[in-house]
């Protein structure tokens, strides 16, 4: 049973060569580091006038504003130009100060009175909007044994590639969009910087969201997957990959609930496989 | 044994501010309030003990000076006491202490402050007028790309070290500006001033009626 992390088990794989499995355990498809995926992210942050002064109340707890929008628009997909969907994590409210809280006030108003009074009236008006959307894997991003650097232990280590396709970029520019028009709607102005037209949207980094994973995907033939539905190595019978290496697709949402989902499915086939002798 | 474990509490203490005053020239802000509070707590220790606080870092002509610029960048108003009075200036003093390199930017930013006012009024800082004062900052402020205007801030979590391209005055401004607004907003005092409720526990969470109301009158749907 393999669960060391997507990255993880598709390395201890790769690494794990033998005249039977020459391009590494379980490897028989050339198909384990490949298609490795992460949540698509942006943010954005506006100020909204008409939250100033609002009466003072306890907003603390799980992501501040205590609100979160799943994806609205599938209907229109069609419209939209890119595939699959994303969230939005809505944060707010009258946050913790903490060092560096109010570093940006200071640049917008100086100095005096009139920071003081500033940062009184602004505090809780702001919003902040994370988009977590899901990327379609694509031939470009994938993990495979560096030829050249080992950990301490003397064990090659992995070397990423990744590439946003097109469909994650669209989507992400509709995050901002989207975030920006809440924002301008609720007679805010948008603080973080927008994309000018024909700019790079500053869509999250391969990894910066943390949900790494697809890498020893699994599927209905040997040919095209690593592992088969219930995430058994169609190559060798009695392993078992317990991570998020098998994901074809990233959810939007955090894939940890998936991941036990599915160890639930295989843990119910392995004691049914048991059971018939099959293991 | 009683000792030897208060021993060690007390290294533990220091280990927190040191750690903080580390963390601010290196790392990406925000930085907790608890951290914050490890230095407001120890100056206060020491104030009880003691009587009075003894600065670590700055002479007294030094300290007088960050005393002065506490009282500027953010002034008792009809709402609370200023940053003096919520002791941003031990709270630097402390960090200072603790990490050479904002020693180093304090100390030559306050005799840079010193030989700009004389240059211009032949006083030392604390020695000139409430109105020079003021003047000196605001053009420091205006240098360092502070702007009424309507802005982009910088994107979240990016690293705040000191521009040296910049002139010592400038790069002195934004550290004391940022240090005495974090002390004033980790103190009790900043925290009341906000009206900053806390972290409660609640059988269920309800955004309370008024709140509820005061928004709904002032969103630009209002009355549609």
């Amino acid at each position: 049973m393999l669960a060391a992390s997507a990255c993880e088990s598709a390395r201890l794989l790769l690494n794990s060569k033998s005249p039977r499995f020459p391009n590494g355990l379980a490897n028989d498809s050339g198909l384990v580091g490949r298609f490795l995926m992460d949540t698509v992210g942006l943010s954005a942050r506006g100020h909204v006038p008409a939250l100033e002064g609002l009466p003072r109340y306890d907003t603390e707890g799980y992501g501040g504003a205590h609100l979160y929008m799943p994806w609205w628009a599938w209907e229109k997909q069609g419209e939209l130009g890119f595939p699959r969907g994303y969230h939005i994590e809505i944060g707010g409210g009258y946050g913790m100060p903490q060092i560096g809280s109010f570093h940006g006030a200071v640049r917008r108003h100086g100095i005096g009175c009139k920071l003081k009074e500033n940062i009184r009236k602004e505090f809780g008006a702001f919003v902040d909007f994370a988009g977590r959307g899901e990327m379609v894997p694509n031939a470009m991003s994938y993990c495979e044994i560096d030829p050249h650097v080992m950990d301490r232990w003397g064990i090659p280590v992995l070397r990423f590639h990744f590439q946003w396709s097109d469909a994650e970029l669209k989507q992400a520019r509709h995050m901002e969009q989207t975030f920006a028009a809440i924002i301008e709607t609720m007679g805010g102005r948008v603080l973080t910087p927008l994309t000018p037209p024909g700019g790079e949207v500053p869509i999250s980094a391969g990894g910066e969201i943390i949900h790494e994973l697809g890498t020893v995907r699994m599927g209905t033939s040997p040919r095209n997957s690593a592992l088969n539905p219930f995430c058994q190595a169609h190559d060798v019978k009695n392993l078992f990959v317990a991570d998020a290496g098998s994901f074809v697709s990233n959810p939007d949402k955090n894939p940890t609930l998936t991941i036990n989902a599915l160890v639930w499915r295989t843990s119910e086939y392995i004691a049914e496989e048991m059971r018939k002798g099959n293991l | 044994m009683g000792d030897h474990f208060i021993l060690s509490k007390e290294l533990t203490r220091r280990d927190l501010v040191g750690n903080l005053a580390l963390a601010l020239s290196s790392a990406a802000v925000p930085i907790s309030l608890e951290a914050a509070q490890h230095v407001h707590e120890a100056a206060a220790r020491e104030k009880e003990a003691q009587g009075a606080y003894t600065p670590k870092c700055f002479n007294p002509h030094e300290f007088r000076t960050l005393e002065r610029l506490a009282e500027l960048i953010i002034p008792a108003d009809g709402v609370t006491g200023s940053a003096r009075e919520a002791g941003a200036p031990e709270f630097i003093d402390l960090l200072c202490s603790q990490n050479p390199e904002l020693a180093a930017i304090f100390t030559g930013g306050l005799l840079w402050l010193d030989a700009e006012m004389r240059r211009r009024h032949g006083a030392p800082f604390v020695e000139a007028g409430e109105r020079e004062q003021i003047a000196v900052l605001e053009g420091l402020w205006e240098a360092s790309g502070g702007t009424e205007e309507s802005k982009p801030e910088p994107a979240a979590g990016g690293r705040d070290r000191p521009d040296t391209s910049l002139s010592p005055g400038v790069v002195f401004f934004n550290w004391v500006t940022k240090l005495t607004v974090d002390a004033f907003y980790t103190s009790r005092l900043g925290i009341k001033d906000l009206g900053y409720t806390g972290n409660s526990s609640h059988s269920k969470y309800v955004v309370p009626q008024e709140v509820i109301d005061y928004a709904i009158k002032r969103s630009p749907f209002a009355g549609g």
